[in-house]
């Protein structure tokens, strides 16, 4: 597959030093893991998405503690491959469609906690998320009528509050 | 070995200067202990904003062990 990009550049030749620190990685570390780039259209740009979606045996490896090492594979991928921002961000790992099961996991989990924070009055802290994952906390409760809410902490420590939005407590 | 290679790889990828990366894989009995040194103004490539980096690393090397069922830790001197 090759696909023009704005800048006359072929996919394959933009992606290209991303694939070549991935490759020694997977080789080196002896991970039994296969991937296939595809480029997906998205609701938020003109521009698609580019999907390094893995298979193979150590799938499961890879997909273990909310797919931890499919994050840091494309945290250290994406730092050393030193692309253009406005290609690197448009780059996601996934694996059997783990982004997409997540993203509603997490959907789901914002409307309970909401739930229970409008029915008892009092702010709940969800679990430490990283920058993409509370994202998705913050817009799924953007248009709720009765909560607010905010990122709390520091670094892998950071997590979404939910608070009634009737609470002058912002802390 | 080939584990030693990886974090190898992975530093040098990441850092400036990456002919001064150096590897040094301390052996014991349960854990093999991975020194990582860089040139100094790499060393926040290597650690990353709140650690990130380090952290990603140590995550890909705990699986990597994690296959060849040994334990291995990752130290970066400075």
């Amino acid at each position: 597959m090759d696909i023009a990009s704005p800048t006359g550049q072929s996919q394959e030749n933009l992606l290209a030093p991303a694939e070549r620190i991935l490759q020694q990685i997977l080789r080196r570390g002896g991970f039994e893991l296969s991937y296939l780039i595809r480029a997906q259209e998205t609701a938020a740009s003109d521009n698609p998405e580019f999907v390094f979606d893995f298979s193979g045996p150590d799938a499961e490896l890879l997909l273990e503690r909310n797919a931890s090492l499919l994050d840091a594979l494309e945290y250290i991928v994406l730092r050393a491959a030193r692309l253009p921002a406005e290609i690197s961000e448009r780059i996601v790992f996934d694996c059997r469609a783990w982004r997409c099961t997540r993203a509603e996991e997490l959907r789901l989990t914002a409307q309970i906690a909401a739930e229970r924070v409008v029915a008892t009055g009092t702010r709940i802290e969800l679990t430490p998320m990283n920058a993409r994952e509370r994202r998705i906390v913050h817009l799924a409760l953007k248009d709720h009528p009765s909560v607010r809410t905010l990122s709390e902490g520091f670094g892998s420590d950071r997590r979404v509050v939910i608070f009634p939005s009737s609470s002058p407590d912002t802390r | 070995m080939e584990i030693k290679e990886l974090i190898e790889a992975i530093a040098k990828a990441l850092v400036d200067y990456p002919d001064q990366v150096v590897v040094r894989a301390v052996e014991g009995e349960q854990v093999t202990v991975l020194e990582l040194r860089v040139h100094p103004s790499d060393l926040g490539k290597v650690i990353g904003k709140q650690g990130r980096t380090a952290r990603s690393i140590r995550t890909i090397l705990g699986a990597a062990g994690m296959k060849l069922k040994k334990r291995f830790t990752l130290e970066i001197l400075e």
